[in-house]
């Protein structure tokens, strides 16, 4: 107890230098709760984009159509009668908020002088609108169900055709038996998906419109949005077990499994955080050292006494322990404390960011202060501090004890 | 009773090409409840004798028993512990730590041994009782005179209930009149605990004090003379602590 005591007001026997490492251990834990709060809020909106404009939560397949069906996508569609009961079968779940069938296949769109290849996607449009609330709309109005040869535009396809609203073009597929065929159909809006390779080259349209230009009833995938991103796994699960029950042979793949730029990207910025961490810890663990060294300079002779009066070298290096860890604790929490302020602060700005690479949208700056985050970085900067006291300890138990009694 | 006992201990110092030689080949046993002074001008070897026997320096040659313990076989945190166990210390700048009340200063040997706080508080508010500061144990050193901050020390020393005070000049910072009150406040102690001063100093008044005086010079002992019969050493059983 009193050599805590002691601990306790050796921190406070110098507070200038005290309060200078804690400015020390509080930037590093601000910065890192920052930073981790900022990256944390860029890969939810990066991962809720990609499931809220393309991928949704899970996509269901016919087997073999991840391994085969880029060579022969007609043969590994889902056909009407399986598409009804295994709709069925996923909407009973309590996690799922809605199920929606889509119809890809790439064509060739014309307006008479130019051709562009395209990825069309056949849907339900008042399903996807619910899905695909992350897709925005950028000119025109949104597609609906009675809009038959209606078709929404990627962005970037709307601008390089130079089209406008109402525009009528040419659309030419292979069919589902091989042969050739063209539908008319009719420019009612352009979307952005928020990623710029997809709208300069993609287009939405009416399932029923898409399943006559292909001479199917069946479509590609069914994507399934779950109520929250967390059920993803466990759904997953679930789908795959009563699949298996039913017979289906069917495959799951989940947002995760397709998201490659997703991963690419957190990776990425993941590799970015940790070389930023060890900056700033190694800045943090500087300062601490340098003022820790400074305090054992300053009490060299104290220590000889701490050390001639039975103090052993244990004693002295868990003093001096003792006191960066009141330091790092202090330091931490008050850290932690001032970054979720911080956070909160720059959040309400709303300060806008400039359009990430890849992207065709900006957005604001937030900034997570989740629990895990604020734990974890609270507990690196108790941990530095401590860790930057051992060098300093060390040194000073390790002191001759007549020398440091000489020391004035 | 042998407390300290040095066989043909020498301690030399490196000074470039050639050694210094602080103590040469000493012997010397010091018993129990004497109170010894020990004399001779700078560079005798004074302070080198006290680091030795108070385990905080290693002699180059020869061997130095604590409470019959060589020192020589025991690791450094055995050191720490003999010195928390049998030795205390009184040094010329009194040592207190700055921050800690004058009795936390007192109670600090005691939580280096582990003792509970609310014995250590007890034996500590004791000590400083004995030491004539009952009423300054919520002050903290820099609020204490010259005199007083050394009776600190000198109730730090005592509370372990040590086998040997080894004082390093204690009276060199003290005036003549409160040093004098010092010596009789460690007469009486010595006399009521039976534990057993070394005392290293200049000043001529203490040596009217002593039970024995060792005189240093070259790092030779050349006198050691005992002055009077320990009644009080004889009446303390073999083997028992004192205090």
């Amino acid at each position: 107890m009193l050599r805590l005591k002691l601990a306790l007001l050796n921190v406070l026997r110098n507070g200038r230098r005290s309060f200078i490492t804690l400015l020390a251990i509080q930037f590093g834990v601000i910065s890192l709760i920052l930073m981790g709060g900022f990256f944390a809020s860029m890969y939810e909106g990066m991962r809720e984009g990609v499931i809220r404009s393309q991928l949704g939560h899970i996509q269901i397949y016919q087997e073999g159509f991840n391994q085969f069906g880029s060579q022969q996508p007609e043969e590994y569609l889902i056909d009407g009668e399986v598409l009804q009961k295994i709709t069925k079968l996923v909407e009973e779940l309590e996690q799922v908020e809605l199920v929606t069938p889509r119809l890809n296949f790439t064509g060739l769109l014309t307006d008479g002088s130019r051709s562009l290849a395209v990825v069309v996607e056949g849907i339900n449009p008042e399903k996807e609108a619910l899905l695909s609330s992350a897709v925005k709309l950028t000119a025109g109005e949104d597609l609906f169900e009675e809009d038959t040869e209606g078709a929404l535009i990627g962005d970037g396809l709307f601008k390089s055709l130079n089209l406008s609203v109402g525009a009528s073009l040419t659309l030419m597929a292979t069919t589902a038996d091989g042969s050739f065929d063209a539908r008319d159909v009719t420019v009612i809006g352009a979307i952005s998906t928020g990623t710029r390779e997809v709208d300069n080259r993609f287009m939405r349209m009416n399932l029923q419109h898409a399943q006559e230009l292909m001479y199917t009833e069946g479509v590609t995938r069914l994507v399934v949005l779950l109520k929250d991103t967390k059920h993803t796994e466990e759904v997953m699960a679930l789908l795959s077990e009563t699949f298996k029950k039913q017979g289906l042979a069917l495959e799951l793949r989940s947002w995760s499994d397709l998201a490659d730029y997703y991963h690419e990207v957190v990776n990425l910025f993941d590799g970015i955080f940790s070389i930023v961490q060890i900056i700033v810890l190694a800045i943090v663990l500087l300062g601490i050292v340098n003022t820790m060294v400074m305090a054992v300079m300053e009490r060299t002779q104290e220590i000889g006494t701490i050390r001639a009066i039975g103090g052993t070298r244990g004693e002295v290096i868990g003093l001096f322990i003792s006191e960066a860890f009141i330091l790092g604790l202090i330091g931490s929490v008050l850290g932690v404390i001032f970054a979720i302020f911080l956070a909160q602060g720059i959040t309400a700005a709303g300060i806008m960011m400039p359009t990430p690479p890849g992207s065709s949208q900006t957005y604001p700056i937030r900034i997570f202060t989740e629990a895990d985050l604020l734990w974890k970085n609270g507990l690196y900067g108790l941990l530095i501090a401590v860790i930057s006291s051992i060098y300093p300890a060390v040194k000073a138990s390790r002191m001759l004890i007549t020398q440091a009694l000489r020391f004035a | 009773m042998a407390v300290v006992k040095l066989q043909g201990v020498s301690r030399s110092f490196p000074l470039g090409n050639k050694p210094i030689i602080a103590l040469d080949k000493l012997d010397l046993t010091l018993e129990k409840g004497e109170f010894v002074v020990l004399k001779g001008v700078s560079g005798s070897g004074k302070s080198t004798l006290l680091n030795l026997i108070g385990a905080i320096d290693d002699p180059s040659e020869g061997e130095v028993f604590i409470h019959g313990q060589r020192l020589s076989s025991l690791s450094d945190k055995q050191k720490s512990q003999l010195r928390s166990q049998y030795i205390g210390f009184i040094f010329q700048a009194f040592n207190l730590i700055p921050v800690l009340t004058a009795l936390e200063n007192v109670q600090y040997p005691l939580s280096l041994q582990k003792v509970a706080n609310g014995e250590a508080k007890d034996r500590a508010t004791e000590a400083l009782t004995q030491v004539g500061l009952a009423d300054f144990i919520n002050r903290r050193p820099n609020q204490l005179s010259g005199g007083q901050m050394q009776r600190v020390a000198i109730a730090r020393a005592l509370v372990t209930k040590p086998d040997i005070i080894l004082a390093d000049e204690p009276t060199a910072n003290l005036d003549s009149e409160t040093s004098k009150q010092l010596m009789d406040l460690l007469g009486s102690l010595n006399r009521k605990t039976g534990v057993t001063f070394l005392f290293a100093t200049h000043h001529d008044f203490v040596l009217s004090r002593a039970s024995r005086i060792l005189e240093l010079k070259d790092g030779h002992i050349i006198k050691d003379e005992r002055l009077k019969n320990l009644n009080l050493v004889d009446q303390i059983p073999p083997g028992e602590k004192v205090g």
